[in-house]
């Protein structure tokens, strides 16, 4: 092992742990086959506790990422060593696996196939947004379950029977070939939509695990969009979309953590890195005759990035992208904002009209936004008696702490008259 | 100013279940600490020791050589800092938060200046 240099607290990126797990689960389950996965964890595993146990003593080596490697790497030859199944294999993977020196482009195949083995369509979808952020993410049982608000019993289990029906279909750790890769690559780009979204909603409040979602959709997405077998305009709008809402995250909340309205955000304190970064990936995202429902979102996240503020926003344009993403991708929540949307370019009373064209949508019956509009339109027109009434049945449907708070608030303002 | 051994008994296998950023925490609450310790100046030498060992022992000329010693595994000293302090109530205060306290046990012994 080489030397330990001097320890240092800033000597650990942020989340190195957690995204060499990600990328050594990939390299090592990729070498073994993907009926070895859980070999190839327990490897991981046991190379964290191993810097775990070593490095508060010896300091942190030079080349952390190498160093969890290399352990890894022996820890694997170990378990299957023990394996009398494999032992046949073992020459073969002790010449095909480098010391070190691994070089970036092939760390982000690894990740790149195994995302396209944990979002194989014949996988039940909650198994592959678990299985993702497992074994690409590097995020423990736990915290996936604290992201999606369930119980650690029932994330263990989805991805026990993922993993099963990954050895009985015999899925393999690779990059599809041409010919499916087009299918292939949009359910993977369907969980990483919602791995962002779930993150979205839940940024500003208590729970940490589930903001990191955003962080960790977008460094996906962004190795997708570097490999040149996946480097398509769909990667690049979902990627650009990714940049250009994260961007509005630092402005999205007050120092009390409480939520801001778009009109109340101070646009200084949007990222204008990301805000560039995303205006660029939508530039490559345009190259193609394509246009995917990223497209037209990203478009509209473009439209409100590059406004100076609420009034200079050009709303007639969003409202007829909204039209355009209704086309491809008819949804109620579409519909929701589309209407919010028209009430900014005609006014709220036009709002209000197109709302309540779709208040009675099953779909929407539990979704708080939409009784939360109305309050704000109704509030608008001078009526808050009628907001009132719709942001105590706001208040009636779930959301999370900090949409409460400002719920409450707005009620409060409301009631005020 | 007197020299003092600190020996960290069990090995942070309580932490293997952990999630990798649970673990990278954990690393550096320890690397936070030492770093305050070298800050300032008392920090002499710190390592890890290997799980497995081996016990000597003999009479009267004949060696025995077993493996060992087996401790329960949070028993098991997992390493040492050998550091500077005027009293062991100094040490005690700089050992007031520290990380291994969390998963394992803290034993100071002061080295016998001849």
């Amino acid at each position: 092992m080489e030397p330990a240099a001097p320890s240092d607290v800033d000597a650990l990126v942020e989340h190195l742990f957690r995204h060499s797990a990600g990328q050594m689960v990939s390299r090592l389950a990729r070498w073994l086959g993907s009926a070895r996965l859980d070999l190839a964890e327990e490897a991981v595993q046991d190379a964290l506790v191993r810097a775990l146990q070593t490095w508060p003593f010896g300091g942190v080596p030079t080349e952390p990422g190498a160093w969890l490697f290399q352990v890894a790497r022996h820890r694997a030859l170990d378990l299957i060593r023990r394996d009398v199944a494999l032992r046949g294999k073992l020459d073969l993977l002790e010449s095909a696996t480098p010391e070190a020196g691994v070089r970036e482009q092939e760390l982000g195949n690894d990740e790149l196939a195994m995302m396209f083995m944990c979002c194989h369509p014949s996988l039940p979808h909650a198994g592959r947004i678990a299985l993702t952020l497992k074994t690409v993410g590097g995020f423990g049982v736990a915290e996936i379950a604290a992201a999606f608000l369930a119980e650690p019993d029932a994330i263990a289990q989805r991805l026990v029977r993922a993993k099963r029906q990954i050895r009985e279909q015999e899925i393999a750790i690779e990059i599809p070939r041409p010919d499916e890769l087009g299918a292939r690559l949009e359910s993977v780009l369907d969980v990483l939509y919602l791995l962002f979204n779930e993150g979205y909603a839940a940024h500003g409040g208590e729970n940490l695990v589930r903001a990191d979602l955003c962080g960790e959709a977008i460094r996906l997405a962004a190795i997708l969009a570097r490999n040149p077998a996946t480097d398509v305009p769909a990667v690049h709008s979902l990627l650009a979309l990714m940049l250009l809402q994260a961007s509005r995250l630092p402005a999205r909340v007050d120092e009390a953590g409480d939520l801001l309205l778009l009109s109340e955000q101070d646009r200084a304190r949007w990222d204008h890195g990301l805000i560039a970064e995303g205006m660029d990936h939508l530039e490559c995202a345009a190259s193609g005759s394509e246009v995917t429902p990223y497209h037209v979102e990203a478009a509209i996240a473009a439209a409100h990035a590059v406004a100076r503020d609420e009034a200079s926003t050009n709303w007639p344009w969003i409202v007829h992208l909204y039209d355009d993403l209704l086309a491809l991708k008819p949804s109620p929540v579409v519909e929701l904002n589309r209407a919010i949307a028209l009430a900014m370019a005609d006014g709220p009373a036009a709002g209000i009209a197109a709302i309540e064209r779709i208040e009675a949508d099953p779909a929407l019956a539990r979704y708080y936004l939409l009784p939360a509009a109305l309050g704000g339109l109704w509030l608008k027109l001078g009526d808050p008696i009628r907001a009132t009434y719709h942001y105590r049945e706001a208040l009636t449907r779930s959301c999370s702490a900090p949409e409460r708070r400002f719920l409450e608030k707005q009620l409060a303002k409301s009631c005020r008259g | 100013m007197a020299k003092f051994l600190v020996l960290a008994r069990g090995t942070g296998q309580a932490y293997a279940n952990r999630s990798p950023q649970e673990m990278q925490q954990v690393v550096q609450k320890y690397m936070a600490w030492t770093a305050g310790l070298r800050d300032a100046g008392r920090m002499i030498h710190s390592e890890r020791l290997k799980a497995d060992g081996r016990v000597v022992r003999g009479s009267a000329g004949k060696m025995t050589v077993t493996d060992g010693p087996f401790a329960e595994s949070k028993e098991v000293i997992g390493g040492f800092w050998l550091l500077e302090a005027s009293s062991y109530e100094e040490v005690q205060a700089f050992l007031k938060d520290h990380p291994h306290l969390e998963a394992g046990t803290l034993e100071v012994r002061q080295i016998w200046d001849m």
